[in-house]
């Protein structure tokens, strides 16, 4: 764990806002997300594999944290960021990480964070009758209005 | 004197498994009730592979709003008469997912709408065992 | 008259293939350390099936759909009502043998034309299925068929088969009958669409493959035609092999025994294996099962 961190301190210095190490396998660092693109390439050239993207949103704001495996090392490095409401928007990995393509269509879907230069930015979880716009993991989520709880008459058959 | 017809499907239910998004372990336990140890052929149960052959629709899961445009299709491509059995808590009141954004309502609600004269039976069990599920299916038989 | 005697011979057929069909389930029950269904199950599953609504697929051709089965369901009858009506009353004509097993290949055909009208692509995979398993186990079928009519003389009526078994010891006691016994036991398990050969109708992989659209009274005529089949494909058997069936005295008792030693290992092979592909059905049929057939004739002709 301790080569992987320090390694990524003397890459990127002080863009690392914040480094805690909760247990010998475990790592958080925080970031600002215009320094999580090189982060994250460092990372995958340092031998790590991007094993998701996990988002929460919080009072301060969206905050998406990228969880990086380290097979040889047995370790897991996070990297953290917050992004502004009411429209966080990030740099997509996409183009260049493929592991994180669906992981942020999946977070635009349900937290609505725009990934810029997504190379396929289509809807992935949410059904087809569910409106745009509307993020269901947001804190002010309270529910569709009544008519939109996809009642039977409103069902749409798939196309054949 | 009943009608040969309502005798046959008494005494010759044949199933077909939906799975509407369910965590499967309702599905593994209606799988339990198909094999010879429970027996279910003695009241003339089959399993089928299409529900055109079905008479009884053996619904597990919760309905959500991707599924539910799908069953809709489905019960409509069931020959009726048929029985439409909600096993689990899931199909009967969508357990603990009842507040979920994507969660549409029980199936007896869903089934109200799409067709007001379906016949619908609950065997409740999270999940319910396969002498539950057998239980269920005879008594709503005889209740024909 | 003669309408009587099709009318009866075609209940015989059905109420026999009834039966034949509860065995099976009930054969298979036992197998399988269980009770099985009671012995009224196939009346109730036909009562039940004729209940029904019958839907017709927007996407198929509404005719060759609906008649199809009709077709396969009359040509069943007629073939039994010349198979049994023969055994009945004794009436034959000349080349029975060959519109029998004519009208025995009509309801594997009507099936892939209905699957082919259903409008469905899983229907079509289930009829090219079909189609393949058809033209495999027929070869190895007609071989055995000539190889029995060449050693009772050549004349291709079913009367002079039973009548020279009758004089000169069953066919099965010859070696070419042995062999000739085996391929078609083998080829009959084919053509009813048994496991190891039930490929066409797969259920856990191709939701019912040709019958797959079918529901109502429609699927009623399908499964009463092969019940019917289930009937008389060993009874052809037994009239091929074991000498016939004579109805009088003891010799009932003696026919139902003929009949049971074909049904018992047909279900007993179908509780036993797993289903082949049809890549496979197709090379065990055109190859060693053809040229054990082969073999066979080559003794009939030398008379062994």
């Amino acid at each position: 764990m301790t080569s992987v961190l320090d390694d990524l301190r003397s890459e990127l210095g002080t863009r690392l806002l914040q480094v805690v190490q909760k247990n010998p396998r475990r790592a958080y660092v925080k970031l600002s997300d215009a320094d999580l693109p090189a982060a994250a390439k460092f990372l995958l050239g340092r031998g790590g594999r991007l094993a998701t993207i996990s988002g929460i949103d919080t009072r301060n704001g969206v905050e998406l944290l990228y969880h990086f495996a380290f097979a040889p090392e047995h370790v897991m490095v996070t990297l953290k960021t917050l992004l502004p409401k009411p429209l966080p928007r990030t740099a997509s990995l996409a183009g260049w990480l493929p592991a994180a393509n669906w992981s942020e269509r999946e977070i635009h879907d349900l937290l609505g964070v725009t990934f810029a230069d997504h190379p396929d930015p289509r809807r992935l979880l949410l059904a087809d009758s569910w409106p745009e716009g509307v993020h269901p993991l947001r804190r002010d989520f309270k529910g569709l209005p009544d008519e939109n709880r996809g009642s039977a008459a409103g069902a749409v058959s798939p196309a054949p | 004197m009943m009608k040969p017809s309502l005798w046959g499907l008494k005494k010759s239910p044949w199933v077909y498994h939906v799975a509407l998004s369910p965590c499967n372990n309702c599905d593994i336990e209606i799988l339990d009730v198909l094999t010879p140890r429970f027996d279910v052929e003695r009241f003339g149960v089959k399993l089928v592979g299409s529900p055109r052959h079905a008479d009884a629709l053996l619904v597990t899961g919760s309905i959500n709003r991707h599924v539910l445009p799908r069953f809709v299709e489905l019960y409509r491509q069931t020959a009726k008469p048929c029985v439409v059995f909600a096993v689990g808590s899931c199909a009967l009141s969508s357990s603990m997912f009842r507040d979920s954004y994507n969660i549409v309502g029980p199936l007896d609600k869903v089934m109200k709408e799409i067709d007001p004269a379906a016949i619908v039976a609950y065997v409740p069990g999270c999940p319910p065992k396969p002498e539950a599920i057998i239980a269920g299916v005879v008594k709503a038989l005889k209740a024909l | 008259m003669v309408i009587g005697y099709f009318f009866i011979s075609v209940a015989v057929v059905l109420i026999l293939g009834m039966a034949t069909s509860w065995v099976d389930r009930k054969v298979t029950a036992l197998v399988q350390a269980r009770v099985g269904p009671p012995w009224y199950q196939p009346v109730a599953d036909v009562a039940k099936l004729l209940g029904k609504e019958m839907l017709v697929p927007e996407t198929s051709r509404a005719m060759g759909f609906a008649l199809a089965p009709v077709a396969g369901f009359a040509a069943a009858c007629v073939a039994g009502a010349i198979l049994l009506g023969m055994l009945i009353t004794g009436r034959e004509f000349a080349g029975d043998l060959i519109v029998l097993v004519y009208l025995l290949a009509v309801p594997s055909v009507s099936m892939i034309i209905g699957a082919c009208a259903s409008g469905n692509p899983v229907s079509v995979v289930g009829a090219s299925r079909e189609m393949k398993m058809l033209l495999a186990y027929e070869l190895p079928m007609l071989i055995v068929l000539v190889t029995t009519v060449f050693r009772a003389g050549g004349d291709f009526r079913i009367a002079r088969l039973v009548a020279h078994q009758q004089a000169e010891g069953w066919m099965l006691l010859s070696a070419s009958g042995v062999i000739g016994f085996i391929v078609a036991l083998v080829s009959i398990q084919a053509k009813l669409g048994l496991v190891p050969f039930d490929a066409p109708e797969a259920e856990q992989e191709i939701m019912g493959g040709v019958m797959a659209e079918y529901s109502g009274p429609a699927l009623a005529l399908f499964r009463l035609t092969k019940m019917m089949l289930l009937c008389m494909l060993p009874v052809l058997m037994g009239v091929l092999f074991l000498g016939g069936f004579r109805m009088r005295g003891w010799d009932i008792l003696w026919s139902v025994l003929k009949y049971m030693a074909v049904v018992v290992p047909l279900v007993l092979i179908r509780n036993t294996n797993p289903r082949l592909r049809v890549d496979q059905i197709t090379r065990f049929f055109w190859g060693p099962m053809t040229v054990l057939a082969l073999a066979g004739l080559a003794l009939a002709a030398l008379k062994v």
